[in-house]
C-alpha cells in the first residue's frame, strides 16, 4: 500500500516523444485508470511505473522512495496482462507461487499464500490445471491471483478485460471493483473502454497523444471536461457539439444557433460563469450531452426554469428500452436527444424539445479548451 | 428431387475417380523413392555369389546377415580393417556434442533477440541468416586455420566445433522465428515476477519450445551426420566420422567388390537418421508450422 506521484515524467523513443511532462499523483488506496484511444501512450505510462521501460527525464515515486533505477521485482508492484500471461508449462498453482519462489518464499508460506488467494477468487479447484484449460474469465482470475499473492504496494492492470466477452467483462469489472473495495490496494488500470474507466475510478487520467488531457474524479470529468476531446471521449452516446454564438439577448447571455433556417436562442443561466461575458458576440462551440436534451420537461415554460425549449425535426429514432435517442439536424450536425420512450415521436415529425442549462459546456472554437 | 439425385451420383463417381487417380499417383511415387532402398535391402541380404548370378530384383534366396556382421566387424577402411564400428562410434561423439551444444546456443540466441532486444539486434540477426546462405567449400581454408591454431585438428572436439559454428545460423533463425510468436508480456511477467535472463530462458521459455527444439534437433543431426566435406577434411585416419568410413569402403579398389558389404555399411550409416525421423518425425512438421498460424 503506497501513494504514487510521477512528476514531469516524459518518454522518448528516438525522436518521437510519446509521453510529454506527465504530472500524477495519487493517494494511497485510490484507484487510477488511464484512459485514452490506442497510441495514447497510456500503456507506455504503466510500463513505466512497472519498470519494463524507463522514462527519459522525470521522477516516479512510490510513496517516499523514487524509483527510476529500481528493477521491477524490486519496486513491490505486480501486474495483471491483457494476455493474462500465465506460464503455459506451469500449473495454476505454480503460476500464482512463482514469483514467490524467486524470491525465496518458504513452501509451506507459499501454500498458505495461494490458497488464501484461491479462497479468495473461488479458483480452489483451478489450481492444479494448466492454463490451456482454462477459460477466459478463469484465466483472467489466475492472472489476478499471481498479482494478488505478492500483497504489493501497487497493482497494475494492462486492459485486464478487454480479452474477455461482453457479459464477463462487466461482471469481472464489478468483482475488480469488490477487490478494491475490500483490500483497499492503490491500483493504477489501464483500458481504452470510457466506461470502464467512470465504473472503477477513484480519478481518471485522460490522455491523448502522450499529453494529459485531464486528471480529476470521475464524476467531475463527465461534468466539467477540460477540452473537446474529453467532452467527446468520455460519456455514451458522446457529447453533441453545435456550433454557435454567444450574444446579449437583453440583458442575459444567451447561445444561440442555426435550426434549418430559424434562429434558436437559448438563454444562459444565471449562475453561469463571469468569464463567459468577454465571449459576447464570439463564436462558440456549445456542447450538451444526451441527457441534457430532452423531450419537454414539466415546468420548462416558467420564468426562471432551468430548461428551455425549442422545436425540431426528428430524424432517426433509436430505441434502447430505458430511453429512446432521438436524432435530429441542428446546422447541419446530427444531433443526439435522450427521451423517454413514452414522449418519443415517429420520425418526419416536428417535436419540442427541453435543453437542461445546467449540464452545458462552452468551449473555444480554435483551442478547444473549456471556456 | 431425381435431378438432384442424378447430380449427386454424378458427383459421387467424379470423386471416386479422382480419388482412385490420386493414389495411383502417390503409389508410384512410393515405388519411385523406395525402390533404392528395396534394392540396398535386399542386397545387403545375400551373399556373394547370390549377387552374382540373380538380378539386381530379386528377393534374397536364402537370407544373411553375413554382409552386415562383416561391415561392422571387419570390413577394411583404409588399411584397418576392423569393420565401420569404430567409425560409427566416432560419428556418435562427434554429433551427440555438436547436435545439442548448437541447439542450446541457437535457443538462447533466438531468446535473446526476440525477448530482449538489445540496440542493433537486428543487425546481429541478418548476420546470422547470412551465414546460413555460406557454402561449405568457402569455410574450408579458414576453418582449417582456425583448427590448427587451436590445436583441435584432426580430432573429434575440432570437428564439433565446426559443425556448432555452421549450424548456429540455422538453429538460431529456428528458434527466433518461433519465439517472435511467443508474446513479450510472458517475460515482462516474469520479470515482475522477479526472474532473470536465465531463470526466464530455463524456467519459462525453454520448457515450451519443445516443437522447436525437435525441429532443431533432427535437422542438426542430419546435416551433421550425414555431413562428408568437413568431416573429409578436418579428420584423418581413426578420428574419421562414418561418412568418411563408408566411402573408404565402398571406393576401396583391391580385391573383389563386395556389393551387400557396401550395402549394409550404407545402410548402417543412414540408419541413425531414419531412426530420428521415425522417433520424432511428427513433431517436425508440426514445429516447423508452428507459429505460421495465430491460435
Amino acid at each position: 500500500m503506497a501513494s504514487l506521484t510521477l512528476d514531469k515524467v516524459r518518454k522518448t523513443f528516438g525522436s518521437v516523444e510519446v509521453l510529454k511532462e506527465i504530472n500524477l499523483a495519487i493517494e494511497d488506496g485510490e484507484f487510477l485508470v488511464l484512459v485514452g484511444p490506442s497510441g495514447c501512450g497510456k500503456s507506455t505510462l504503466l510500463n513505466l511505473i512497472a519498470g519494463l521501460e524507463t522514462s527519459s527525464d522525470g521522477e516516479i515515486r512510490i510513496g517516499d522512495r523514487v524509483i527510476n533505477n529500481v528493477h521491477p521485482k524490486d519496486r513491490n508492484i505486480a501486474m495483471v496482462f491483457q494476455s493474462y500471461a500465465l506460464y503455459p508449462n506451469m500449473t495454476v498453482r505454480k503460476n500464482i507461487t512463482f514469483g514467490l519462489e524467486i524470491r525465496g518464499v518458504s513452501a509451506s508460506e507459499r501454500d498458505k499464500a495461494v490458497d488464501d488467494v484461491a479462497r479468495l477468487l473461488q479458483i480452489e479447484n483451478l489450481l492444479d490445471r494448466k492454463p490451456s484449460q482454462l477459460s477466459g474469465g478463469q484465466r483472467q482470475r489466475v492472472a489476478m491471483g499471481r498479482a494478488l499473492v505478492r500483497n504489493p504496494d501497487i497493482f497494475l492492470f494492462d486492459e485486464p478485460l478487454s480479452n474477455l466477452d461482453a457479459k464477463l467483462r462487466v461482471d469481472m469489472r464489478t468483482e475488480i471493483k469488490k477487490l478494491h473495495h475490500r483490500l483497499g490496494s492503490t491500483i493504477v488500470y489501464v483500458t481504452h473502454d470510457q466506461i470502464e474507466a467512470m465504473t472503477l475510478a477513484s480519478r481518471i487520467a485522460v490522455m491523448k497523444g502522450g499529453i494529459l488531457q485531464q486528471f480529476d474524479t470521475p464524476q467531475h470529468i463527465y461534468e466539467k471536461p477540460n477540452n473537446m476531446f474529453v467532452a467527446g471521449f468520455i460519456g455514451s452516446p458522446s457529447m453533441n457539439f453545435i456550433e454557435a454564438k454567444l450574444v446579449d439577448d437583453n440583458g442575459k447571455i444567451a447561445v444561440t444557433f442555426d435550426n434549418n433556417g430559424q434562429k434558436v436562442v437559448l438563454p444562459l443561466l444565471e449562475n453561469s460563469p463571469e468569464s463567459y461575458k468577454s465571449w459576447v458576440g464570439k463564436d462558440v462551440v456549445f456542447g450538451i450531452r444526451p441527457e441534457g436534451l430532452t423531450h419537454k420537461r414539466t415546468g420548462s415554460d416558467k420564468p426562471g426554469s432551468q430548461y428551455v425549449n425549442f422545436d425540431a425535426k426528428v430524424e432517426v429514432i433509436e430505441p434502447t428500452g430505458a430511453d429512446t435517442m432521438t436524432v435530429i439536424n441542428l446546422g447541419g450536425k446530427e444531433i443526439v436527444a435522450r427521451v423517454r420512450p413514452d414522449r418519443a415521436t415517429n420520425p418526419g415529425e416536428m417535436m419540442t424539445f427541453s435543453a437542461d442549462m445546467n449540464q452545458i459546456s462552452l468551449f473555444d472554437p480554435t483551442t478547444e479548451l473549456r471556456i | 428431387m431425381a435431378d438432384l439425385q442424378t447430380y449427386g451420383q454424378d458427383s459421387g463417381l467424379k470423386h471416386t475417380l479422382l480419388r482412385g487417380l490420386l493414389y495411383l499417383v502417390l503409389i508410384l511415387f512410393s515405388i519411385y523413392y523406395l525402390f533404392p532402398l528395396f534394392v540396398m535391402i535386399t542386397t545387403s541380404l545375400k551373399s556373394l555369389t547370390e549377387i552374382r548370378e540373380g538380378s539386381l530384383i530379386s528377393l534374397p534366396r536364402v537370407v544373411t546377415f553375413d554382409a552386415w556382421n562383416y561391415a561392422w566387424n571387419e570390413a577394411c577402411v583404409g588399411v584397418e580393417c576392423s569393420g565401420i564400428k569404430t567409425f560409427f562410434w566416432n560419428s556418435v561423439q562427434m554429433a551427440i556434442p555438436a547436435v545439442l551444444i548448437s541447439t542450446i546456443l541457437g535457443a538462447l540466441n533466438g531468446y535473446a533477440l526476440t525477448k530482449f532486444r538489445f540496440k542493433g539486434a537486428n543487425i546481429v540477426f541478418a548476420m546470422l541468416l547470412f551465414g546460413c546462405f555460406v557454402p561449405f567449400q568457402v569455410v574450408l581454408l579458414p576453418m582449417s586455420v582456425t583448427l590448427g591454431k587451436l590445436g583441435i585438428a584432426n580430432s573429434t572436439m575440432g570437428l564439433v566445433l565446426v559443425h556448432v559454428v555452421y549450424g548456429l545460423c540455422f538453429t538460431t533463425l529456428f528458434f527466433r522465428n518461433y519465439y517472435v510468436s511467443i508474446p513479450d508480456e510472458l517475460v515482462k511477467a516474469a520479470t515482475i515476477d522477479g526472474a532473470g535472463f536465465f531463470t526466464i530462458f530455463w524456467r519459462i521459455i525453454l520448457p515450451i519450445s519443445g516443437p522447436i527444439i525437435v525441429v532443431s534437433i533432427i535437422w542438426q543431426f542430419t546435416q551433421i551426420w550425414n555431413d562428408f566435406l568437413f568431416g573429409a577434411s578436418f579428420s584423418s585416419g581413426g578420428s574419421a566420422p562414418m561418412t568418411v568410413a563408408l566411402n573408404n569402403i565402398v571406393n576401396t579398389t583391391t580385391g573383389v567388390k563386395q556389393y551387400n558389404v557396401d550395402m549394409a555399411s550404407a545402410l548402417l550409416t543412414g540408419l541413425p537418421t531414419l531412426l530420428v525421423y521415425v522417433l520424432a518425425g511428427k513433431y517436425f512438421v508440426r514445429g516447423l508450422t508452428a507459429g505460421s498460424v495465430k491460435g
